[in-house]
């Protein structure tokens, strides 16, 4: 991968965590949160998107961005009133750009006209607007990326003093004439930014004269060639530059530079800040690293390592630590660490690093590593040792209790909130309540707890598929609400929290609740349900989640064709959750998903076949039952059904199954009650049930291959191997071949 | 000058030794001697158990944990079709990687490294499906006959009748 490459991979990163939270925001200005913060906070985003999109020549997406930019500056300084119109338009043009950047990352070609509507709009809202106050200014914000070449010629520097500035231009009448200082801390170039960039944007406003000052530039004995020796002295001369417009210039280099802004009165050289004057950052560079030498721990933050007591990094289990800055210490150091501190919000950026997610998970599997020899130390240990070796059994008790302390730490690395899920659903609801004419309001709760990273990219499907489910079939009409004497406003609730070892994620409406009359009478119409089978209410819920299951009489194209919840049912199952609704006719519909912290670890209960450990996961067993006091039915093709209250249930044999011969006698063997996918059970038979477990998962696939009727394999204390046990395909398997 | 002639005539000799050459992990099936390519071999073990896989072949003895992968076992003697192998103590698993993957292969003892010459591998005679399939070739060393393994063709299959 070339450097530039990985950049672009940089990059496209950063846009969908930005795209991420201009949904976000603008989730929440839609919801008539006008926070001013808000409005920056997505007028920064969609200017890093264009940033960078310029810097790999994105043409397209930067034309786009950039107008939407405009548009959006607009409103920010009140200029273009923010109405529901223009919030609409902006969500439409986050997806817009989101196209953009997802064609970019893929390299395909967008139709030339692509987003030209949105585009046209915001030059026109932008025009419209602007016209009285600025005249001509939509029309030259639309071209001005193509200005981009003004002149600027380098300017050749007399080394022995600095140029004066006695000599700057004249301003006709009608202009105003500006003397801004730019003093880049190491801090700018090192964020990519370039000095170039801000004087050709600045060129937008006037023209402008730009003097670089060289006073700080060191013998070339003591040059650091990281080091910053330059600063420049600009003068601009406008029809339209307030002080507000230059320093926006600069506003992505803030806390990163020192900036002066002057108007110039006419008499320029009186009021000229003297450049000698202006803090060189050589000499805070110096400063800085006087400050450093008494840093004992040589931290990198300088600024805030004397004040702050040699912190122990013993607790790996700690969040994020926080950066110690007292004031007196932020005082007593160089201006530029100052500003750094001052500009809270790129301090706390800095705390987190971006990192492959492959390398989080070798940490995650040698972990796992760590945790089975250790506990097959653990066993090792006899009364014997105990008693001979206390200092060993000591350590080894140590290391037990930091292991486990490893592990959560690393998870905690991989676990995300599940607010990066959450925060699609409300443009989700949003349009489904558009196409459905409901009035829906969406409430979320919880949205910051964590789960593991990939327990969330498996969620948003499901999650969607039940949003959706909630606003087609829970929520009902604007006059059978009324009629029903509920407010106009549906509401479906989506929240999150942690419950022991699992994360809860309910979907709640106030809707009608399940038809149960005619979920019946579908499940009995397709087969799902058998004829003379009586289903308590509970179980006719649930039936929304047999495959091919459809409530809805007329296909629309929001839900209703039929695949949608056995969809979910089957999601949620391949990362070990488990799904239930619940459901109050008239009153509301909830669902309840029920996932496993983290997919690395996985519960189980360890049971034997033929002499062979296998694992069951938990997740999946409903009961188990002595082999002597189960109830079994004999089938004409000589298998095995079971009774269990009611139900009559497929019997695997295990050893059978997997063609091996086992000497345990029937009735000391067990029977496993499982549910398999929609809803269905099948009960394996095992010889003999050991225990229950957390077990990291292997794949067979890696170095073999796929077997039918085991889902991979895991390492036990004692390290040999266990095979899991596929449930799902011992199921359909068996009926395969019962079939043949 | 001197010194870069010198390693290039070295870099000459080695190509040249390692294009005529092959060294060899020698191992046996009872009286039989099998080899493979030292370069392909990672590891060297006792037998100490595999947990058994159902639904596969006979000849795929089970899964061991090699510091926390799994790797699968192969018994060669019943992959020659000689019935499986009743491992003791003192049988032997050679771990190797054949293209991406992780294998063990279960023999009775292993016993020697060879070099041999590539010229010297003969073809395998035909005549019986199970020996051109499994064998590369055939080659002689001390007057002794090793069947050189082709560890791709005892990996395969294993999926076909599973």
């Amino acid at each position: 991968m070339s450097d530039l490459d990985e950049f672009k991979a940089t990059y496209f990163d950063e846009c969908s965590e930005l795209l991420l939270e201009l949904e976000e925001q603008f989730a929440a200005i839609e919801e008539g949160d006008r926070d001013s913060e808000r409005l920056n906070a997505v007028f920064r985003a969609i200017h890093s998107i264009k940033g960078g999109g310029g810097a790999f020549g994105f043409d397209g997406l930067v034309k786009f961005a950039h107008s939407f930019e405009t548009l959006l500056d607009y409103v920010r300084d009140g200029r273009v009133e923010l109405t529901e119109e223009v919030v609409t338009l902006c969500i439409r043009s986050v997806d817009i750009v989101a196209d953009f950047v997802n064609a970019a990352r893929n390299g395909d070609t967008l139709p030339a006209e692509y987003g030209a509507s949105e585009k046209a709009s915001f030059d026109a809202l932008a025009r419209g607007e602007a016209a009285e106050t600025e005249a001509g200014a939509g029309e030259s914000d639309e071209d001005s990326m193509d200005e981009f070449d003004i002149d600027f010629t380098p300017v050749s520097v007399d080394l022995s003093a600095d140029k004066p500035l006695s000599d700057l231009p004249v301003s006709p009448d009608g202009e105003s004439s500006w003397l801004i200082t730019f003093t880049p801390f190491p801090t700018l170039y090192e964020r990519a930014n370039d000095p170039l960039l801000l004087f050709r944007e600045l060129a937008l406003l006037g023209s402008i004269e730009v003097t670089a000052t060289l006073g700080g530039l060191p013998t070339l004995d003591q040059f650091d060639p990281f080091g910053v020796y330059c600063s420049w002295t600009i003068a601009l001369t406008s029809d339209k530059a307030s002080e507000e417009a230059i320093r926006e210039v600069f506003e992505f280099v803030d806390g990163d530079c020192e900036i002066t802004v002057e108007k110039q009165a006419g008499a320029p050289a009186a009021e000229i800040t003297e450049p000698d004057d202006l803090p060189s950052f050589a000499d805070l560079a110096e400063e800085a690293k006087a400050e450093r030498k008494f840093v004992p721990t040589g931290e990198p933050d300088a600024d805030s390592a004397p004040a702050a007591p040699a912190a122990p990094a013993a607790d790996v289990g700690a969040p994020t630590p926080v950066r110690p800055v007292t004031p007196a210490a932020a005082n007593g150091v160089s201006s530029a660490a100052a500003s750094e501190e001052a500009n809270g919000g790129r301090a706390v950026g800095m705390q987190s690093i971006r990192v492959d997610l492959d390398k989080v998970d070798r940490v995650v599997n040698m972990v796992g590593e760590l945790v089975i020899t250790q506990s097959m130390l653990t066993q090792q240990m006899d009364d014997a040792i105990r008693d001979r070796y206390q200092e060993l059994v000591r350590g080894i008790e140590v290391l037990a209790q930091t292991t486990r302390g490893l592990q959560d730490a690393v998870m905690a690395i991989r676990a995300q909130p599940v607010k990066s899920v959450f925060s699609r659903m409300p443009r989700l609801v949003r349009e489904l309540a558009a196409k459905t004419g409901k009035k829906i309001k969406l409430e979320t709760i919880g949205e910051n707890t964590e789960i593991d990273k990939t327990v969330i990219e498996q969620l948003s499907d499901p999650l969607t598929h039940m949003v959706r489910n909630s606003a087609d079939h829970g929520i009902e009409g604007l006059e059978n609400r009324l009629a029903s004497g509920k407010p106009e406003t549906g509401t479906i609730r989506l929240s999150a929290e942690q419950a022991g070892g699992n994360i809860l994620i309910v979907v709640e409406d106030d809707g009608q609740g399940i038809n149960r009359e005619r979920v019946l009478e579908i499940g009995r119409e397709r087969g799902i349900v058998g004829p003379d089978q009586q289903l308590t209410d509970e179980q006719i819920d649930n039936l929304i989640f047999a495959p091919g299951f459809s409530t809805a009489s007329e296909i629309s194209d929001i839900s209703g064709r039929g695949v949608g919840m056995d969809v979910v049912l089957s999601n949620i199952k391949k990362i070990g959750g488990s799904v239930h609704v619940r459901s109050w006719p008239g009153k509301g519909t909830r669902m309840t998903l029920r996932l496993p912290l983290t997919l690395a670890v996985l519960d189980v209960m360890l049971v034997k076949v033929a002499g062979s450990p296998y694992v069951i996961p938990l997740s999946s067993i409903v009961e188990t039952i002595q082999n002597s006091r189960a109830d079994f039915g004999h089938m004409p093709s000589g298998g095995k059904v079971l009774q269990v209250r009611g139900e009559y249930v497929q019997v695997v044999d295990l050893a059978r199954r997997f063609e091996m011969v086992t000497d345990q006698t029937d009735d000391n063997r067990f029977v496993v009650l499982c549910e398999a996918e929609g809803n269905s059970k099948v009960a394996l038979v095992v010889d003999d049930i050991i225990g229950q477990q957390q077990v990291v998962i292997k794949s067979l696939e890696e170095n073999f291959e796929r077997i039918n009727g085991i889902a991979g394999g895991t390492i036990l204390g004692d390290g040999n191997v266990a095979l899991i046990v596929d449930v799902q395909s011992l199921k359909t398997g068996h009926a395969h071949q019962n079939a043949a | 000058m001197e010194a870069l002639d010198m390693r290039e005539d070295y870099q000459d000799n080695s190509a040249a030794a390692s294009q005529n050459s092959l060294q060899l992990i020698a191992f046996s099936i009872d009286e039989q001697i099998y080899g493979v390519e030292i370069t392909t071999v990672r590891e060297i073990r006792a037998w100490n158990g595999a947990t058994p896989l159902p639904n596969t072949r006979e000849y795929v003895r089970g899964v061991i944990n090699l510091r926390g992968t799994i790797v699968p076992i192969f018994d060669l003697r019943a992959r020659f079709g000689d019935g499986k192998t009743n491992p003791t103590k003192n049988h032997v698993v050679v771990v190797m990687s054949v293209g991406e993957k992780w294998i063990g292969i279960l023999v009775d003892a292993v016993s020697d490294i060879l070099t041999v010459s590539k010229d010297d591998i003969h073809a395998v005679p035909e005549g019986n499906a199970n020996d051109t399939e499994l064998l590369n070739g055939i080659v002689t060393h001390d007057s002794r006959m090793v069947g050189l393994i082709d560890l791709h063709a005892v990996v395969a299959g294993a999926k076909e009748d599973a």
